[in-house]
């Protein structure tokens, strides 16, 4: 007897026995309302079905063809980057009890999960130093475009001034997500020789009333803002400051919200989370009470149960899109509770001192890798503002063609930054984590010098 | 709280109680850097004393979040029915294979020419999604559900915008997802509401006198989320079509389908797929899902950067270069580990596994629907898809304690009004849409409709067991009208929500 395709586990007699309660002879005939004309005739063209090893074999296959952070040293970051995830946030993350859950809509059989989603709430407020944070939202690009629409309905005003220097992925986004919904974005520039807002520019976009400020720290040149400065500038013309951050700085560098920023919102993935070729990642948001009501997505709370005990669940659901629909702050329904349990043990993990230290010992590499590639003829530092743990340095030399030695040298050196800045010609962006060990810097900025006289 | 020796209701104890000051951050040292001297340059800006996190050991850190998996149900537990949520098995072997270090370690911003094997595997998944719906081309950036909506929807706007046709107006029937109105309004569309029949089919006649120059399309989901195949479809896609619409299909539903009917042979223009459901991939509690987005041929100009496809010359490569497209919908290339698992089902199954499974789903379905029919009688007096609904209206109990009771006998409630993703309008306001999906074997079918027999009994012999269940959890029945506070910081004034 051949065994049940796939995952099937109704059998030939199961199926009759079946049929015969429904009372039809066939699959066919149970199916006779769909009209025959669109019923398909032909099997569907895919491969023949696989065993577990052919499986294995063939995504091993695929998966040797890559490229990947064991095969090559990686200091690629851009709003991801990798640092280390601890064992403890996979085997965690891997219990099938939370794998194989739906959205706690049942509070009673999900109290586990909702303790996660409420403590991910506070552990993120803590680091953001803002009260209130949703269950998460896709990733950092969608957390801004729908922290950007709730500034603009708390508001009512549909014009947003947008800094220059946020990832350019995350504007292309937000671009889409405003794209009909009659908002204007003004982009301001940057101080050609720090690498921060131009304050000047944002003086005169201010001019006119604005839903928000939308600033990046560390920004995408990896430099650290004054947040103070554009977050008081922003409040003085009664605009909400909605700022984006690297959560893993955090563990250093003052939050947004001790800044008084209204929204803060954040790519995730450097919480626990792997490369994974860029998803699924995370988007946080966070913000103050009185605009809890405009956030998007999934809030836990405590309430009581019917033995007045406390318990946790899902509330203010009268936001929410099965609730209110088109009236909906936003239609997100599956977010990535998944990640919100890495990123809560991950930093469970850390705690005070280890967040601090992989945050310090990400900014001491970084530095460290930034002074030895200064000494290289030829290499300067793109902007003159303080950097956290990824920089940007001008060349004499072709970016592609530098990238392409060092790759075959086993190094994915930087991001090349030339094609879309106005500032200079050649430029590389560089990220160095905790995971980096200091023979492997040396070894690479030796590697980088000898390359550049190479192909200079 | 003495950390580790709370052997019960981890989920009253948050990581802030377990945190014992100077626990946590073992291991992070590295021989040559000290990790506490800040470079020089940026001293002056990393002045933060404190953040406030919890500190916990390692091992505080995997007991209580093992304890609290122990206090959440998933698939992995029990059968799952949760009408149009389609919780069946999640292969375990797709897990393992979506972590293979060639994917889960490889840096989104690397050249395009060192992740062959991604854009093979994207490629090859963009075909066989391609095969299964009937469609030409995919994307698989979308996040999830609502995101391949927004795509959807964005590309329909691009599509009038090249005919120069202003076009505003959105036809959503009244029972379809919340997500498919709202993704509507993000894309700057007014929705309007067509109603069901009281068969429970789309009332054709109330669409044909709302089309005009203004419907840029209709989103329907079928079978609908009334567990039922509307036979009118040709007719619905034609009156569309000749009224220069387009016609979107919300592919939650989907797992009723694969190999017995396409949404393209059915005259859809645009559609997303919920992998999460219909493909397998696990729902993590909340996602992360993916939502790959597929259109006909005309729309392919359309479709979010980066496209992945093969070159004449045969190379696959990602391109940005499309001056057509709507833009980007997030970061990267989408949810790179959930679309492997996708794929890995796929290839699993192969096409007469695929057709089984959407066969054995709508005959689980019917068969929970013949057996409880005396008790809970089909809302719509015909067979049903995938997932049918039943009305609790005969019961003399309200049907929210009696789902609740079913918690005790471990199985998870199925769909209610207010109770999940799915809108029903107050017509159907006793109703409950159970899907057993197809990998529930007989036994464990006989078992479900033995556990939904044995509460009816109890109406009449155990009343109060009903209306104060679930008895066998941790915590007693949570009721919507109790007041809520929301879990933040510093929540020192009583909020105002309920639960809902």
């Amino acid at each position: 007897m051949s065994p049940l395709p796939g995952y099937n586990v109704l059998r030939e007699q199961d199926r009759s026995h079946m049929l015969d309660k429904i009372g039809v002879d066939s699959i066919d005939h149970l199916l006779d309302f769909i009209p025959t004309d669109l019923r398909l005739q032909n099997p569907l063209d895919l491969p023949d079905p696989m065993s577990e090893w052919q499986l294995t074999r063939h995504l091993k296959e695929l998966a040797a063809q890559n490229e990947n952070t064991d095969s090559h040293v990686c200091f690629l970051g851009g709003s991801v980057y990798d640092h280390h995830v601890p064992e403890v946030v996979n085997y965690i993350a891997s219990r099938g009890e939370f794998l194989t859950a739906y959205t706690p809509y049942q509070p009673e059989i999900s109290q586990g999960l909702l303790r996660v989603l409420s403590d991910f709430q506070l552990v993120v407020g803590r680091l953001f130093d803002i009260p209130v944070v949703n269950c998460s939202v896709y990733d950092g690009a969608t957390a801004l475009a729908e922290s950007a629409w709730m500034a603009i309905s708390a508001s009512s005003i549909h014009r947003l001034i947008v800094s220059d220097n946020i990832w350019p992925e995350h504007l292309a986004v937000l671009q889409v997500y405003m794209a009909n919904r009659k908002v204007e974005i003004e982009l301001i520039g940057h101080d050609a020789h720090s690498g921060k807002i131009d304050q000047a520019d944002l003086d005169i976009a201010l001019q006119q009333p604005a839903a928000a400020v939308i600033a990046q720290s560390p920004n995408c040149f990896g430099i650290v803002e004054d947040l103070k400065e554009v977050i008081h500038n922003a409040h003085q013309h009664e605009a909400l400051a909605v700022i984006g951050c690297y959560p893993t700085s955090l563990g250093i560098i003052e939050a947004p919200g001790t800044h008084g920023a209204d929204i803060v919102y954040a790519e995730g993935q450097s919480l626990g989370l792997s490369l994974a070729a860029g998803g699924p990642t995370m988007g946080m948001i966070g913000t103050r009470e009185s605009l809890t009501d405009y956030l998007p997505g999934r809030l836990v709370g405590e309430t009581k149960d019917i033995k007045g005990e406390s318990a946790l669940a899902l509330i203010k659901q009268e936001r929410e899109q099965h609730v209110r629909r088109d009236k909906a702050t936003s239609h997100i329904c599956s977010n990535q509770a998944l990640m919100a349990l890495r990123s809560l043990v991950y930093l469970s993990l850390m705690g005070e001192n280890g967040l601090r230290r992989v945050a310090t010992l990400s900014a001491q590499k970084a530095h460290h890798l930034c002074a030895e590639l200064e000494r290289i003829p030829g290499i300067s530092r793109s902007y003159q503002g303080p950097f956290f743990n990824e920089f940007c340095l001008d060349l004499t030399v072709n970016t592609a063609t530098l990238l392409d030695k060092l790759r075959q040298q086993g190094f994915h050196a930087g991001i090349n930054c030339s094609a879309n800045n106005k500032d200079a010609q050649q430029r590389i962006l560089i990220a160095v984590t905790e995971t980096q060990s200091l023979a492997t810097l040396d070894h690479f900025a030796t590697a980088f010098a000898q390359t550049i006289d190479q192909i200079s | 709280m003495t950390p580790g020796i709370t052997l019960k209701s981890a989920r009253r104890v948050s990581v802030f109680d377990l945190s014992q000051p100077g626990m946590g951050g073992s291991g992070i040292t590295d021989p040559d850097f000290d990790g506490e001297t800040l470079p020089t340059e940026l001293a002056p800006v990393a002045t933060r004393a404190k953040t406030g996190l919890p500190e916990l050991s390692e091992i505080d850190v995997v007991r209580h979040f093992t304890r609290l998996s122990q206090d959440t149900f998933g698939v992995d537990l029990g059968p799952y029915p949760l009408g149009s949520c389609t919780m069946k098995y999640n292969p375990k072997r797709n897990d393992t294979l979506a972590e293979l270090p060639g994917f889960a370690h490889v840096h989104p911003a690397q050249p395009a020419d060192s992740m062959p094997g991604l854009w093979t595997l994207f490629h090859q998944l963009q075909n066989h999604l391609a095969a299964i719906t009937g469609m030409d081309a995919f994307t698989l950036q979308p996040a999830a559900g609502a995101h391949g909506e927004l795509t959807g929807l964005l590309i329909i706007r691009r599509h009038f915008e090249s005919l120069k046709q202003n076009r505003s107006v959105i036809l959503i029937p009244d029972s379809a997802h919340g997500t498919n109105p709202a993704s509507a309004a993000m894309s700057g569309y007014i929705c309007k509401i067509i109603p069901t029949t009281t068969e429970g089919t789309l009332d054709v006649g109330a669409m044909r006198e709302m089309l005009n120059d203004d419907v840029a399309g209709l989103m329907m989901t079928n079978p609908s989320t009334l567990g039922l195949f509307d036979p009118n479809i040709a007719e619905i896609a034609a009156a569309l079509h000749e009224n220069g619409s387009l016609l979107y299909y919300d592919g939650a539903n989907l797992n009723a389908l694969m190999g017995l009917v396409r949404p393209g042979d059915m005259g859809f223009d645009v559609i997303h797929i919920n992998t999460h459901k219909t493909l397998s991939t696990p729902h993590g509690g909340g996602g992360p899902g993916a939502g790959p987005c597929g259109v006909k041929a005309f729309l392919e100009p359309y479709l979010p950067i980066p496209v992945i496809t093969q070159d004449d010359d045969g190379e696959i490569k990602a391109q940005f270069d499309r001056p057509l497209s709507v833009g980007r919908m997030k970061s990267y290339f989408g949810h790179v580990t959930i679309l492997i698992k996708a794929y890995c089902y796929i290839l699993s199954n192969g096409a007469e596994g695929l057709r089984t499974v959407s066969e054995n789903a709508v005959l689980s379905a019917n068969y929970i629907q013949s057996s409880l029919a005396d008790l809970l009688p089909p809302v719509f007096q015909q067979r049903c898809m995938h997932e049918c609904l039943l009305s609790g209206g005969d019961l003399d109990v309200d049907p929210f304690d009696f789902v609740k009771r079913l918690i005790d006998f471990g199985v998870h409630p199925p769909t209610l009004v207010g109770a999940g993703c799915v809108h029903f309008s107050d017509d159907y306001d006793a109703a409950m849409l159970i899907e057993p999906t197809e990998t529930e074997s007989l036994a464990v079918l006989d078992d479900m409709i033995a556990q939904f027999r044995k509460v009816a009994r109890e109406v009449e012999l155990a009343r109060y067991m009903i209306e104060t269940a679930p008895h066998t959890t941790d915590v007693a029945k949570i009721i919507t009208d109790e007041p809520a506070f929301l879990s933040m910081l510093e929540a020192d004034k009583p909020s105002s929500a309920k639960t809902s």
